[in-house]
């Protein structure tokens, strides 16, 4: 009697289950369409001759697919020069803010002292501040030193807003390093200093990587300070070169488009290669800061 | 570094008395009672230089009148001068209700579609999540200046693909201007910010569905709970603290950055999509008033400080 009636009520409960992962396997399916078509409807543009992209029947496929405006893209003198500013630009903060993060995320990890959570703290509100208003003086300040428009001043400004996060994130990663394995370091002889390079960063580099890729990608996009503190093509960044474009000299919708996608696949192949980091990355940085 | 520099010198020579290479005289600093803090005076001088000092700089500013343009004329001390024309003017109570609309309705609907799509992800026998997962991440990491020209593609009044699907489903009788028209400016922007910034929030809420204990679930089938119960009494209850933290750092990040604006609308047609911190930038870098973009940039900060209370308050972060 008990098993006849647990029989048709399993069933139903498998029916249900079937119906939850075909809803979640839509849901799914929609939300990766919405991520995703903006960036293949790009792609897509910048392959089309500009006439089939100002054309009243709208082509979803490309009728005559073509490098074209690529070449031309990378014909056009300013893009190669605002790609090596980007670049360098990226490459000081990275090393700006890990080198000056990493001994501060050590000692807050490794030490206690008065005043330890303060500090943390600290650094949380610090990366709250409306950009515009420490933008203000940052612009006086560098001018005055002689640093607008110029790569270092940029990168400087950057660490105002990466330094917490990349702070926060590696303190989050040597947490994670058990101390025994320090202090059997120190046992053998190794200083303090010693043990963080030769013991705590090997163990903590997929950690390290993932502040590493989130800062690169953070200095990459940025496009509000660079706006306002480079005015020359000599110290532009991408971001800024691909507005200025597009606003003052009407740029083609084709041009743009591969101007886009040349910017984001730097974006896309790192996200490719150094997925699971980045993710742990956004993770800890998202939450811790 | 110039950790060998601002070392005291007593205990350099703490050590043996053989020659020393410099690597382990800074080796022997780290040692010293003042190591920790040794180690945190790079970032503290970097920090003071360039976030302190602006900001109380910039606070300062806000007092007085001061023009980019004719430095040479200096500041002037003009007290709440430029608080008080700022309260006075109606375009900007305009612009602190858009503010308010952007940043509600911007967190409350990513929030949502994020959420629904952590909970399809969450969904152990599906087997092709991880795939779904980062290309839904995707958008996260793509600049504002590309998202927003990506989107004024597909927006476009003429050839925006989005027109032409929805016209041909027949939901629209004609193509529409959705960023030049000021019903539809905000909410195109906002559709522009979803995209953006949903996967934001899949991906925190996603890290905290997986930390629920599966027992927890187990426990309450047994005891005869429909998947609404146990949504509404474990899920949600064990989410909470994820859930608040997402949604005050989203709203900080949503008061804060005037890209889409920039690159979008420039806070038009009017005042439709005219924020607090596209008025900020642009009496700054358009106008050059620096004392008033700095008065706007207070104002800011101060809605600011109640979010970052609120999310110190509840996240948890500084209790360690």
């Amino acid at each position: 009697m008990a098993a006849n009636q647990a029989l048709p009520r399993q069933r139903s409960h498998k029916r249900t289950q079937q119906m939850y992962d075909a809803l979640a396997s839509l849901i799914i399916l929609a939300s990766v369409v919405f991520a995703v078509f903006p960036i293949v409807w790009t792609a897509l543009t910048s392959l089309k001759r500009e006439e089939d992209v100002v054309t009243n029947d709208l082509q979803y496929i490309p009728q005559h697919p073509t490098l074209e405006n690529y070449v031309t893209l990378i014909n056009r003198s300013g893009y190669a020069i605002m790609f090596r500013n980007s670049a360098i630009v990226t490459l000081l903060t990275v090393i700006l803010c890990l080198l000056v993060g990493t001994f501060a995320a050590y000692s807050i990890s490794r030490y206690r002292f008065k005043g330890r959570g303060n500090i943390l703290t600290f650094y949380l509100v610090i990366r709250m501040f409306p950009v515009v208003l420490m933008l203000l003086p940052l612009y006086i300040m560098l001018r005055s030193l002689g640093l607008i428009d110029n790569l270092l001043g940029l990168a400087l400004t950057y660490t105002t807003f990466l330094l917490p996060v990349s702070l926060l994130m590696l303190k989050g990663f040597f947490d994670a390093v058990p101390a025994d394995l320090e202090d059997a370091a120190r046992i053998d002889g190794s200083t303090r200093l010693g043990a963080l390079f030769r013991v705590v960063m090997p163990l903590a580099r997929s950690g390290v990587a993932a502040t590493a890729v989130l800062l690169a990608v953070s200095a990459w996009n940025e496009f509000l300070f660079a706006l306002m503190l480079t005015n020359s093509e000599g110290s532009r960044t991408w971001p800024v070169g691909l507005q200025l474009m597009v606003g003052e000299f009407q740029l083609p919708w084709g041009l743009m488009a591969a101007a886009g996608m040349i910017s984001i696949i730097p974006i896309i192949i790192f996200f490719a290669i150094a997925q699971k980091a980045l993710v742990r990355g956004l993770m800890v940085g998202a939450v811790k800061g | 570094m110039s950790l060998d520099a601002s070392a005291p010198p007593k205990s350099v020579s703490k050590g043996t008395a053989r020659r020393r290479t410099l690597t382990s005289r800074i080796g022997d600093i780290s040692e010293g009672r003042f190591w920790a803090y040794l180690l945190l005076l790079p970032s503290f001088l970097l920090v003071a230089a360039v976030v302190i000092y602006p900001v109380i700089s910039g606070i300062w500013m806000s007092f007085n009148q001061f023009n980019i343009m004719r430095i040479n004329r200096g500041m002037k001390f003009v007290g709440l001068d430029q608080y008080t024309s700022l309260f006075s003017d109606p375009t900007f109570w305009i612009i602190v209700r858009n503010t308010a609309v952007w940043v509600v309705a911007g967190s409350i609907t990513q929030f949502t579609l994020g959420l629904i799509t952590a909970l399809a992800l969450n969904r152990k026998s599906l087997r092709w999540s991880p795939v779904a997962r980062v290309l839904i991440l995707l958008p996260w990491v793509i600049p504002s200046v590309v998202a927003g020209h990506m989107w004024a593609l597909l927006l476009d009044s003429r050839l925006g693909v989005i027109n032409d699907i929805l016209v041909r489903m027949g939901i629209l009788d004609t193509y529409r201007a959705w960023f030049a028209d000021p019903q539809t400016a905000m909410a195109a922007v906002l559709l522009v910010d979803l995209w953006r910034a949903f996967p934001f929030f899949t991906l925190l809420l996603f890290a905290g569905l997986q930390s629920i204990p599966e027992e927890l679930y187990e426990a309450a089938e047994v005891d005869g709970a429909n998947p609404w119960h146990k949504f509404r009494a474990i899920t949600i209850p064990m989410l909470m603290p994820v859930i608040v933290a997402a949604v005050i750092l989203r709203m900080i990040g949503l008061v804060n950055s005037p890209d889409l604006m920039i690159v979008l609308t420039n806070g038009g047609p009017g005042y439709a999509t005219y924020v607090l911190a596209l008025h900020a930038f642009s009496t700054a870098y358009e106008s050059f008033n620096f004392g008033a973009a700095a008065a706007i940039s207070v104002i800011m900060l101060v809605i600011l400080l109640v979010f970052t209370t609120l999310y110190l308050k509840f996240s948890g972060v500084n209790r360690d």
